[in-house]
């Protein structure tokens, strides 16, 4: 299950979802800038403020980290 | 090892034209970089650019990487890669030291832009993205009905205390100077008269302090040197743009801004073989369109380079 805790302003946010696209991940995409509870819960989960926040199998990675994506998810990167 | 005739080092337009023009010119080319796109990443929308008139920026930027894609076969695109050194920077043969590997070339083209200026006081790097951002455009969501704090008042400082007039409750915004300045200015006046917005001449950040996030920002009144500390949850930073060339290890001729000295004629820097191009050169003006034609520049140059050493 992948999670993308993003912004629709955030230009890595649209850079990370295009990646995830075009290498055919399925994933749920969860607006912060208008959804208080999910901006809670990413700051609690990540521990930080910022977007995009990636969530792997309760894993937390922190902004577009494409090698990190591409070992959890055993990607050819 | 395989020796290109040139690598191209940065993913911004200027390095995407670059790599246009090697693969025309059939040189054996890689360009290297982290992602593609540069600062039009970042733009709302570009109004400036011959042709796609009002086109949001991460758009332009997608056309841009398309018409690079057309020459693939040509190219070696090395997305995702990070430059950390450039050995034997004085010598013919030149090896670019990346992440994830080692490339000889005979020639390499600089165009990694700039990214955003740090800022370099107590709390700073501890609070980054607790709290401390610098894209307005990415968090200024997250800071709904939150107090911040803007460190800035060039275009880009005025651009973001007006994105985040729609979401926080209150803006402390923190000017060096006595004025906002860029070409933003009428904007800046009607923003000082928002009733969120609370504006400081003059006024320099001292500390960021906090618990597990910000909590208050400490700034210096440089007219009274007096200080006062504001609760702030959130602080945007705004202070300009620095250039991206921390793997150069002094081999090059620099300017006091830390730019790239380069011939404008030719793109050419102080050491043969090395051209750069785009905003990390010393150009004066810092456009998508100054930055794509020098980039051209610089690939027809290192062909003159490359044939007046006789390596074609």
């Amino acid at each position: 299950m992948v999670k993308i805790y993003s912004t629709p302003t955030c230009h890595y946010c649209v850079t990370l979802k295009t990646f995830l696209k075009e290498k055919g991940v399925e994933f749920q995409d969860v607006d912060v800038a208008f959804d208080e509870k999910a901006r809670d819960e990413m700051v609690e989960k990540s521990g930080q403020m910022g977007v995009p926040v990636v969530e792997i199998d309760n894993q937390i990675i922190v902004g577009f980290d494409r090698d990190k994506i591409c070992e959890l998810l055993k990607l050819e990167c | 090892m395989k020796i290109y005739d040139l690598i191209i080092i940065g993913g911004g337009p200027a390095a995407m034209s670059a790599g246009i023009y090697a693969a025309r010119r059939k040189m054996r080319t890689a360009i290297i970089a982290q992602a593609f796109g540069g600062q039009m990443n970042a733009s709302y929308v570009i109004e400036n650019y011959l042709g796609p008139y009002g086109t949001p920026g991460p758009d332009l930027a997608k056309k841009f990487i398309w018409h690079l894609n057309v020459y693939k076969k040509d190219l070696d695109i090395k997305e995702g890669e990070t430059v950390k050194k450039i050995s034997g920077c004085e010598t013919f043969e030149k090896t670019v030291i990346t992440d994830k590997g080692e490339y000889k070339t005979k020639s390499i083209i600089i165009a990694t832009g700039k990214i955003e200026r740090k800022l370099d006081i107590k709390g700073a790097e501890e609070f980054e993205r607790k709290g401390v951002t610098y894209c307005a455009t990415c968090d200024a969501p997250l800071f709904k009905d939150k107090t911040v704090a803007v460190v800035g008042a060039g275009d880009s400082g005025i651009d973001t205390v007006d994105q985040l007039t729609h979401y926080a409750s209150k803006i402390y915004w923190l000017n060096k100077y006595e004025q906002p300045k860029g070409t933003q200015v009428n904007v800046a006046r009607t923003l000082m008269e928002n009733p969120k917005v609370e504006y400081f001449p003059q006024c320099l950040p001292k500390e960021i302090k906090g618990d597990k996030f910000v909590g208050s920002l400490v700034c210096e009144d440089l007219a009274t040197k007096e200080e006062r500390e504001i609760e702030v949850q959130g602080i945007f930073v705004e202070i300009g743009m620095t250039p991206k060339i921390d793997f150069i290890n002094g081999c090059l001729k620099m300017n006091e801004a830390g730019e790239v000295i380069v011939d404008h004629r030719t793109c050419a820097t102080s050491v043969p073989g090395i051209f750069a191009a785009g905003d990390v050169a010393d150009t004066k003006h810092k456009q998508i369109v100054v930055a794509a034609g020098q980039g051209a520049i610089a690939a027809l140059s290192v062909a003159e380079y490359l044939k007046n050493n006789n390596y074609n």
